[in-house]
């Protein structure tokens, strides 16, 4: 009778540990995915703000056809590029092609000076930055998702629930800068 | 195991309840105190048994006593927690004199962009922004039970450091937020300094010369003590409070910021700039120090390393936060000095003056047709101009309308619009909107006059962007002599003095008031006692700005 009883109270451990062990990571894919979205969307608002950028250029450095067609080219690749691999490949190009126009605008203090470009310039940044950020969310939380599904009782779970690894986002960046070790 | 922001434990109720507890306990025993004290007394008084034996005995309360002196205790401990939780960051807010971020404003706009990318690394949690309108450099992070949370820096911070260095403090602020600290630090704040400021500036005011208690009498004077009394009480208090303020809640939220930013250099900059200037002290949120990033205040217990001070102070040595940054970085202090003082000295960019535009003319070929010659007011009204347009300066060389600086202007203009009918008080012609340091200020580009709000003008003296000429250098040197230096254009400053029509008042009858600015930096100006705006003729704003800055430099060496 009592091994019945210890039986029975260690099935009920057994279950209650696997739902832990699945809405952990649950959890996980959640946030990968919210990870995901956010990334997504400062993308989009970084093809939203190239228009403009290339109309303001253009008052200035009208004779600079090439670059300028070059960023208009780059975002429309971006623009219809689908799935992860494209999109990174597409971005980046267009990180570069975004480079050389600042570059060039640097010969031009009058177009430094303008207004609209200044808060142009400021909104890019901007979303560059929170592209990076979100990448580094994104890239952490998937790093958590891929180290739990594979680590030995959790990988049980995570083949029973279907649950797959997920791909890093990175973007080859010449300015990107290395974790720093945090030490308190 | 990676580190990101959903790892952070969150002990916040910890350290609340904590607080309440304190709370609680300081009412029940100055309670329990005041009641042996009363009962003691009042025995004393009317029982004539004591006073004739001549033996004296303190006579304690009883449990029913004690047990009525905790309920007491716990009712007015509930009502001041309640109090002091209601409205919690309103309040806070109205304390340290905030203002909301101006969307016109690039400086608030780069701000605003700034706590929205840290906001996206945390993964998604939201902040608002503000500002304080001093030149102190500090930051500070406010949280309340519903999970609003504020991340504020002065004007001063904004425009002193760089974009990478205030993304590592607003990096450092929202670590506070998300780790959960900044709530028990706003609450405990909140209960035990914030009343401390208000009285602080009250018990100032009485002691100033014209509420002098000789002239009020007795009531006066009781009410002055009763102030200083509640006020030692409450300085003990929020003294003790700091125990449960820890220090090393500094050192992490740094440590995030790094993780977060990738870029412990830039916070190592921001900490040593802030601790080498006016951080705030004397301000009224002074006594707020634990929300800093940097105490306001310099304490000789911040920067030292035992136990007392450990317990007692509310952030860490600056020298030991820079060291474990520095050393993340790579690099030492000396080589930040350095720098510091290399970025202090930088030549700053002047924005090219078009001094001579109204007096030049163009030729502008349309169709094939060369027409003109045109001035730069005409230029504006010819139709179908375009940056490709070919245009030719007399006797000048036939260029694209881009390629000339001054007929550039013409297509920046349009983009930014004007003050609509807001016209110059001296030329009488609409005003441009131009951004100045930042901020959006209306010019005439006639005389090169600027009217400007008090808060813009707030905003604009206490930023840096700007070079300055030789002649604004000029101006200043005689200003301080004590002479007054005539504008370029003749002796107009003097002939229309008083007459001029507020150009910001509908009521045309309304006259702009010649006056200083101050007294500490008497530089003319034009002011409408109406609507509060102030005239600058040409270069007075800059010659404004100018003295403003040496001073502040002086003050620093």
């Amino acid at each position: 009778m009592t091994i019945l009883w210890v039986i029975l109270a260690l099935v009920v451990i057994a279950a209650l540990w696997l739902v832990a062990m699945y809405n952990s990571l649950v959890q996980l894919r959640e946030n990968v995915k919210n990870g995901w979205s956010q990334i997504d969307v400062q993308l989009k608002r970084r093809h939203d703000l190239i228009p403009n950028l290339v109309e303001t250029a253009k008052g200035y450095i009208a004779h600079e056809r090439g670059t300028l067609e070059a960023v208009v080219k780059a975002r429309q690749q971006a623009v219809n590029a689908t799935g992860l691999k494209d999109k990174q490949e597409a971005e980046n190009f267009l990180s570069g092609t975004l480079r050389s126009l600042f570059a060039v605008a640097e010969n031009y203090p009058n177009l430094k000076a303008d207004q609209t470009m200044l808060r142009l310039q400021e909104e890019l940044t901007s979303t560059e930055n929170k592209i990076s950020f979100a990448r580094q969310y994104y890239n952490d939380e998937v790093n958590r998702l891929n180290i739990s599904i594979q680590s030995f009782p959790n990988s049980i779970v995570a083949q029973m629930g279907g649950f797959t690894k997920a791909e890093f986002f990175e973007i080859k960046d010449s300015a990107e800068k290395e974790v720093p070790k945090v030490k308190f | 195991m990676p580190y990101s922001f959903t790892q952070i434990d969150q002990d916040k109720t910890k350290t609340i309840g904590f607080v309440f507890s304190f709370l609680i306990l300081f009412y029940f025993l100055s309670g329990w105190c005041i009641a042996v004290i009363v009962k003691n007394y009042l025995i004393l008084e009317t029982s004539s048994q004591y006073a004739d034996s001549g033996q004296y005995s303190l006579s304690l309360l009883n449990i029913e006593e004690t047990i009525i002196t905790l309920l007491i205790a716990l009712f007015i401990g509930g009502i001041h927690w309640l109090c002091s939780v209601q409205n919690l960051i309103p309040k806070m807010a109205k304390v340290l004199g905030v203002q909301p971020l101006d969307p016109n404003d690039s400086y608030h706009q780069m701000l605003k962009n700034i706590i929205d990318e840290v906001s996206v690394a945390t993964g998604g949690k939201k902040m608002e922004g503000v500002v304080i309108p001093t030149m102190a450099m500090n930051a500070f992070a406010l949280a309340d039970f519903k999970g609003n949370a504020v991340i504020g820096v002065t004007e001063g911070l904004l425009s002193r450091l760089s974009r990478a260095q205030i993304e590592a403090v607003v990096g450092h602020e929202a670590a506070h937020v998300v780790s959960g600290d900044c709530l028990s630090t706003t609450v405990t704040t909140s209960i035990f300094a914030l009343y401390n400021g208000l009285l602080n500036g009250l018990s100032q005011v009485m002691r100033g010369g014209q509420y002098s208690s000789r002239r009020r009498g007795g009531g006066f004077l009781a009410l002055i003590l009763v102030i200083y009394l509640v006020l030692s009480v409450t300085r003990l208090l929020s003294l003790l409070a700091r125990m449960f303020i820890s220090r090393e809640r500094e050192f992490r939220a740094d440590a995030v910021s790094v993780r977060l930013t990738r870029d412990p250099l830039s916070l190592a900059e921001a900490l040593y700039a802030i601790s080498h200037r006016w951080r705030g002290a004397g301000l009224t949120g002074e006594d707020l120090e634990a929300i800093f990033i940097i105490n306001p205040k310099f304490s000789f217990l911040d920067e030292q390393n035992n136990l007392f001070a450990d317990l007692f102070s509310t952030h860490p040595p600056v020298e030991k936060r820079l060291g474990v940054l520095l050393d993340m970085a790579k690099t030492d202090v000396q080589s930040l000095e350095e720098n510091f003082q290399k970025n202090l000295n930088k030549p700053k960019q002047s924005i090219p003056e078009p001094s001579d535009a109204i007096s030049q003319t163009w030729m502008v070929q349309q169709g094939g047709q060369w027409s003109g010659p045109f001035n730069f007011e005409q230029l504006l009204t010819v139709g179908g101009l375009t940056p490709e347009t070919w245009v030719k300066k007399t006797g000048g060389s036939v260029k694209h309308a881009y390629e000339d600086e001054i007929v550039q202007g013409i297509f920046q203009k349009n983009e930014q619009g004007t003050g609509g009918d807001i016209q110059c008080p001296r030329c009488h012609v609409p005003l441009g909107q131009i951004f100045y340091e930042g901020v959006p200020v209306l010019k005439c580009l006639h005389c090169g006059g600027v009217m400007a709000m008090p808060d813009d003008i707030q905003r604009i003296i206490i930023r840096e962007d700007m070079g300055f000429p030789e002649r604004i250098e000029h101006m200043a040197q005689m200003i301080e002599q004590g002479r007054v230096p005539r504008v370029e254009k003749g002796d107009i400053s003097l002939r229309t003095a008083n007459v001029m029509p507020c150009p910001n008042c509908r009521n045309r009858q309304i006259r702009l008031l010649r006056m200083f600015y101050t007294m500490a930096y008497p530089v003319e100006v034009d002011k409408c006692t109406n609507c509060g705006c102030i005239w600058f003729d040409k270069d007075e704003l800059e010659v404004l700005q100018y003295l403003i800055e040496k001073k502040a430099k002086e003050q620093l060496n």
